[in-house]
């Protein structure tokens, strides 16, 4: 190796990433250029100072226990035992009767632990959804793409999104496009497209969906939200708002039908 | 409702909460000043903290054992922070000439002027030091954070951050050129205030 070490090269080096094959050739260079190993002391000495630096903020031992607190589940959602003594009926019958019960019970409970369990992974989504429209409604700032134009709107993901989308050409009466932000749901990108209708705002999240097909509108309410899901393509979409169901499930199906292709 | 694509796989309740804990615990310290660091406010920072930690926990049964609990919760809490208000006041407020930077173009080497023994004493300046992070941009201050606090390797970085790791390396190499020109610029200015 005869040129200096890179910046690059320099932070892998002191960052231990260096593959070995580069490693041995770049300890040789270090050991015949004076510059270069002056330049990685450098680096290095950052390094160490940012390290020992950045451990600034220590954890108030009262928001600690506050926090180990938050990060134990409810005891109360354990699942319990009810375990009932009986008498010795005796018998074989008996018996075989006991076993069938039990296994019921144990089926039952099993099959109802499972339901609650992903009852209460849809509630956190539902809830995560919600939040985030009302969060875009309180920030009172304007969208990160703030225009009306889909084409202006749509390449505005590219790169953002591991997935594309379109834009519908028409949309309902009084529904407009406002713009739309990147946001995250349960730690994955997600579009947010949005709309308004009349003065009501729309928020229509957009997420890649796992490639079966299952295209039946689903709404429900929350606290005077409606909330509707639909399933387009690869796509799937969830649109909340206040505005009446009805105006809400044009626009879905606006959106829906824009992401099949026409023929 | 379904909500089929965001909602999770639904794994055994028993031993999920005491693993939760067990590895969730020993990173309240790192997450908390992280999220302080980011938020530059104590009580935003608990908020991001306990954001994080109940969104893990919920979506806990989707993660895979044996995978990196660490990068995961990290990745978690930067999420958080990017839809908070101050997660999105700061993607706001990020310089033009940031964005407009390539993430592929590593920078120049800064071009030192001082001795190397000026340069020893003022990285051994820890409030020096800690005011170049202050001056950095979220996107280089999260990258100094979890490459050298954290001690996180490019491939964990890449996964917190979700970009390839080419941007991981060129991110670090940005960062602390821009950690060594604050850091010139704040002893210049210091050596002006004396003179």
């Amino acid at each position: 190796m005869s040129h200096h070490l890179s910046a690059a090269m320099l932070d892998s080096l002191i960052d231990g990433e260096l593959p070995e094959t580069q490693s041995a050739e770049v300890s040789e260079h270090l050991s015949q250029c004076p510059s270069c190993t002056s330049a990685a002391l450098r680096h290095s000495l950052l390094k160490a100072s940012s390290a020992t630096a950045g451990h600034r903020y220590a954890i108030p031992p009262d928001v600690e226990q506050r926090l180990r607190r938050e990060a134990r589940p409810n005891s109360s959602a354990e699942p319990r035992r009810n375990v009932k003594e009986r008498s010795h009926w005796g018998g074989l019958t008996a018996i075989a009767v006991l076993a069938l019960l039990a296994c019921t019970a144990v089926i039952l409970m099993q099959r109802h632990i499972r339901n609650s369990q992903a009852a209460s992974a849809e509630q956190a989504i539902f809830t995560e959804v919600c939040d985030l429209h009302i969060a875009t409604l309180a920030a009172n700032q304007p969208p990160q793409v703030l225009s009306s134009d889909r084409h202006t709107v749509k390449p505005w993901f590219q790169g953002k999104l591991p997935f594309s989308f379109n834009l519908p050409d028409d949309l309902p009466s009084n529904a407009r496009l406002d713009g739309a932000n990147l946001t995250y749901i349960n730690d994955r990108p997600v579009a947010q497209l949005l709309y308004s209708i009349g003065g009501h705002h729309v928020s229509v999240f957009l997420n890649e969906g796992p490639p079966y097909v299952l295209a039946n509108l689903a709404h429900a309410e929350r606290q005077g939200f409606h909330v509707m899901e639909f399933r387009a393509a690869h796509l799937e979409g969830v649109a909340v708002s206040d505005v009446g169901p009805a105006a809400l499930a044009e626009l879905v199906r606006a959106v829906e039908d824009a992401q099949t292709p026409r023929g | 409702m379904a909500l089929l694509a965001w909602k999770r796989t639904v794994r055994g309740p028993t031993d999920q909460a005491s693993t939760f804990e067990a590895l969730a615990l020993p990173l309240l310290p790192a997450l908390y000043n992280t999220s302080s660091w980011l938020t530059r406010n104590p009580n935003d920072a608990e908020d991001l903290v306990q954001e994080a930690l109940l969104k893990a926990l919920r979506g806990f049964s989707s993660f895979e054992p044996g995978s990196n609990f660490k990068a995961w919760i990290f990745r978690i809490l930067r999420n958080s922070y990017l839809n908070s208000r101050a997660g999105i006041a700061a993607q706001r407020t990020v310089s033009l000439d940031e964005r407009l930077e390539a993430d592929s173009a590593y920078p120049e080497e800064v071009i030192e002027m001082t001795t190397p023994e000026t340069n020893f004493m003022r990285l051994s300046d820890r409030a020096a030091v800690q005011t170049a992070m202050e001056g950095l941009s979220p996107t280089l201050l999260e990258v100094i954070l979890l490459c050298d606090v954290e001690e996180m390797k490019y491939k964990e970085i890449a996964l917190v951050l979700d970009v390839p790791i080419g941007t991981v390396m060129s991110r670090i190499a940005r960062a602390r050129a821009a950690l060594r020109l604050q850091l010139a610029g704040n002893a210049a200015l210091n050596r002006e205030t004396r003179a």
